[in-house]
């Protein structure tokens, strides 16, 4: 556990209403980004908190209320954050509040930049000791108030019951009636045991359902104030292109708009009107000149990401003499540029008072960039509040570039709140992109089918470093993107392996997409382990187990292994024309195997029958873990077989749902998902999942049609 | 009905039926239905790509027909009765449709989930006992990224369950003499 010795807890006493206010902001590791920190430990061990996860409750006679510094963006990280509290508050769901917490109470360091399947695994340890702390406080006070020992109270329900008698106080009147200041004890108090838990690891009704299903819940776009305005803003022709000259032209003239806004030094051309379509079917009326930018196309940046050299990321035995013999197997793997299409495009209201306070409403993953960009602009001192709404889908893109800042620069010249809601076209031309991935492996097997070795040269787009302002030497002197490295290594044992990695700066900007490099990655890697069990003559499941270490991670991997395969029914017959496949990746501490079951008509994968098995250590809300895992699978089947961006002349062709095409329901196939729990610590939910889909579909087409399908989209009969 | 005029800005006032209720919105010809029933206030009508791909929009016209509100302007959706998802349910008493996507956990991030109750519930007018391939095809329209789909074939099935029986209780309850249909409880003491 982490020491909590520099643990400041803050605690205050609200007027009235008995108001009681904990928080626990651990220190800082001051230095690097948190992320390049989260990256490099990943799947090491155990991980610190990131930093200053500030938690917040209040106590009043309503009842307890919990203000959750992460943003709900549909994984349901309110209800598992509530149910971890709930378990060492001893309150029932019901007696717990929920709320978003907002910059002013949540927001210390950043820790409400909701990414990476962190929030669980980081807030679990200081969210329960928070949560305990509170209760042991309480209980101290009650204890006073009744005048009998605190070791004779049992907190159960938002109530302390004494030890024989029938006597009992609830929370809230405990709170009402304490006198002085409260002083919290530098010591944590002891956390309950896992068989002592009565909230996690069973279901609890989702906070956030009631009002998404009667159309109350409020997201970004949604977000409304008295006298408000919309804004739309200009957008280059071209990634890179700047604007060289800018004026009003016929814009100011058109209906119902009310200002246009032009900074051509800041590359920004806006129109403000009454309501949405004026402002927007103002914008073409702007004078505007750009100029440069990127001509790129697709096939430029293929050629820009080619693997082959770069920084070794890991090395051992000698991978040279072990592909001198045996059996030697080559493949080579592209994945392509893809958008990450969460439905709600990105939103803000912005409200700019002249000199004073910029209070924001917005669609953010990452309300501290949201903070940090706008003092760029509008001074370093400058007050900023931020209200994360409910995200309508973020999988990253809401942790990039937003439309606060838009909407700000609009306020602040009209002196009234400014709503910025982008379009579809602006929210997939206009975007950072999941970079193309570029994999060459090759390696050898034995007669008697053991895996002597495997070299593996990747290349990819920057996917961290395409979204923070470090330096090109920097990166160029790392060599290589932490965001690369998720799903960047084969988890098999066997004696001989080298990784040579190779980023780039593309003309496109590329960044965060849901469980960065596992997508990919984990395609090559899986599809050539599967090439490598074709090359030894043996089962792909079978050749899988055999490689896995006797270790943690191989034990953890076996266990999902046999857990899928057994459920799948795999090495069973099949009707005709079928295939399974199947794939497995570790990935932010968390196992995975899945096989798919496929058929090949016309040119076009369908899948038929998904069963992934999941090893997130231990599980919060078994719904909710569900849930994150069938979304994966679909996400993950819909950009292998389906997702590509196409760039011409340094725009992105597709501007729609036309023609950037998601899986549709009548494609989606049953997801059966199997949870194994191994330890006491929660491991990522959101993202690894993402990994095994798009390999198990790929290997079972070769096992279905002989053809080797090393691209994605994965495309029978297009080489 | 002639073909709008979308160059015309000229401010007009269109009455609308939203959810029974009579709604006078001023509205340029080019306004879409979507944004005049949001700048209205009912925002649960979401919008998601602006050109009928997305199917986040989605609202019925005259109980059974759903339309993508994005690709309709407001003054074509005059004399039509327009349920939302507002008049679906409320928070006393939500629409079997509500109810089961909430059991089943057929949503995540809900953005897409107006336009799903709403496409379902028209489904469901015509085909009330529907295979889940069927329920997959009639869905297709509406996209989701979060959920996998498979939770919201399952919702609703369930929905079309809980509004078989309550059909099929309300019918009974109109052969009963004695019945009131209204309540579906039977006079005569038949519980």
């Amino acid at each position: 556990m982490k020491p909590v010795t520099r643990r400041r807890v803050l605690i205050g006493l609200g007027s009235g209403a008995g108001l009681l206010v904990v928080g626990v902001p651990l220190a800082l590791n001051a230095g690097r980004p948190a992320i390049v920190d989260y990256i490099e430990e990943n799947g090491t061990g155990p991980q610190d908190a990131p930093r200053n996860p500030d938690l917040w409750f209040e106590v009043t006679p309503a009842g307890v209320t919990f203000f959750v510094p992460k943003i709900e963006m549909g994984q349901g990280i309110h209800t598992a954050l509530a149910q971890i509290a709930a378990e060492e508050l001893e309150v029932t769901p019901e007696q717990l509040t929920v709320r978003q917490a907002d910059t002013a109470r949540g927001y210390a360091g950043g820790t409400m930049f909701t990414f990476g399947s962190t929030s669980v695994k980081a807030l679990y340890r200081p969210l329960r000791e928070a949560a305990a702390t509170l209760r042991e406080l309480l209980r101290e006070e009650a204890a006073r108030q009744l005048g009998v020992p605190a070791t004779r109270l049992t907190a159960a329900g938002g109530s302390f019951f004494v030890a024989g008698s029938r006597e009992r106080i609830g929370y809230a009147q405990v709170v009402a009636g304490k006198q002085g200041e409260w002083v919290i004890p530098e010591a944590t108090p002891a956390l309950k045991a896992r068989r002592e838990f009565k909230r996690i690891g069973r279901a609890m009704p989702r906070t956030d359902f009631r009002d998404k299903v009667l159309g109350t819940a409020t997201y970004g776009y949604d977000a409304r104030l008295p006298g408000m305005l919309f804004g739309a803003v200009a957008r280059p022709p071209r990634f890179g292109a700047r604007l060289v000259s800018a004026s009003a032209g016929a814009a100011g003239r058109q209906p119902g708009v009310v200002r246009v806004v032009i900074d051509a030094g800041a590359g920004f051309a806006g129109v403000v009107a009454r309501t949405r379509t004026q402002a927007r079917a103002a914008l073409p009326s702007l004078d505007l000149r750009w100029e440069g930018g990127t001509t790129a196309s697709s096939a430029d940046l293929d050629a820009q990401i080619q693997a082959g050299s770069g920084s070794v990321l890991r090395r051992r035995g000698n991978v040279r003499a072990a592909l001198s013999g045996g059996t030697v197997v080559q493949g080579e793997y592209r994945t392509p540029l893809a958008a990450h299409a969460h439905l709600e495009p990105l939103a803000a209201l912005a409200d700019v008072k002249a000199g004073g306070r910029i209070e924001v409403w917005a669609s953010t993953q990452y309300p501290q960039m949201v903070i940090d960009d706008l003092r760029d602009v509008f001074g370093k001192d400058r007050e900023v509040l931020v209200h994360p709404t409910q995200l309508g889908g973020g999988f990253g893109r809401k942790a990039g570039q937003h439309a606060a800042l838009e909407a700000a620069r609009l306020s602040a010249a009209v002196g009234k709140p400014v709503h910025v809601g982008w379009t579809r076209e602006e929210d997939l031309q206009h975007a950072f992109y999941r970079p193309p991935t570029h994999h060459v492996l090759r390696g050898s097997v034995d007669p008697d089918g053991r895996l002597r070795g495997v070299e593996q040269f990747t290349a990819g787009g920057d996917i961290i470093w395409g979204q923070t302002g470090i330096p090109e030497f920097v990166r160029d002197a790392l060599g290589f993107d932490p965001g690369g490295l998720l799903g960047q290594f084969m988890p098999y044992d066997f004696p001989a392996y080298r990784v040579v990695n190779r980023r780039e700066a593309l003309p496109v900007p590329t960044g965060y997409w849901r469980g960065l490099g596992v997508l990919p990655n984990t395609f090559a890697l899986e599809s050539f382990m599967d090439e490598l069990a074709h090359a030894a003559g043996a089962d792909p499941l079978a050749f899988r187990l055999q490689h896995l270490g006797s270790g943690e991670d191989g034990r953890r991997l076996r266990g999902v292994l046999e857990r899928a395969a057994q459920a799948a029914g795999w090495g069973t017959p099949l009707p005709a024309g079928r295939a399974r496949g199947v794939a497995c990746c570790l990935d932010l501490g968390t196992a995975s195997a899945l096989v798919a079951e496929v058929s090949v008509q016309e040119g076009r994968v369908q899948v038929h029958r998904v069963t992934v098995a999941v090893d997130p250590g231990l599980v919060i809300n078994p719904d909710g873990a569900r849930l994150q895992a069938q979304g994966s699978v679909m996400m993950a089947l819909s950009s292998a077989l389906h997702e590509e961006l196409t760039i011409q002349d340094g725009r992105v062709v597709e501007s729609n749902f036309d023609r950037y095409r998601l899986l549709p329901m009548r494609d989606a196939p049953p997801v059966e998902v199997l949870l194994v729990e191994s330890g006491d610590e929660p491991q990522g939910m959101g993202e690894p999942v993402m990994g095994p889909a798009a390999a198990a579909v790929a290997n079972a087409v070769f096992t279905l049609t002989g053809e080797r399908l090393r691209t994605l989209p994965l495309r029978p009969g297009q080489g | 009905m002639t073909a709008t005029d979308t160059t015309d800005t000229t401010l007009r006032t269109v009455t609308l039926n939203v959810n029974g209720q009579t709604l006078h919105q001023q509205v340029e010809p080019r306004t879409l239905l979507a944004y005049a029933l949001r700048d209205a206030g009912l925002k649960g009508t979401h919008v998601g790509c602006d050109t009928s791909s997305c199917g986040c929009c989605v609202v019925l016209l005259d109980g059974d027909t759903p339309a993508k509100s994005c690709t309709m302007f407001a003054v074509q959706a005059e004399g039509h009765q327009i349920t939302t998802v507002e008049g679906l349910g409320g928070p006393g008493n939500l629409h079997p449709l509500q109810q089961a996507f909430w059991d089943q956990h057929g949503l995540q991030c809900g953005y897409c989930t107006p336009g799903m109750l709403m496409t379902a519930k028209a489904m469901l007018e015509h085909n009330p006992d529907p295979t889940d391939q069927e329920v997959r095809e009639f869905l297709s329209g509406n996209l989701c990224r979060c959920t996998g789909y498979n939770n919201i074939v399952k919702a609703v099935q369930q929905a079309a369950r809980v509004m078989r029986d309550e059909a099929q209780a309300q019918a009974l309850a109109g052969m009963v003499p004695g019945t009131d249909p209204s309540t579906g409880t039977a006079g005569g003491g038949a519980q």
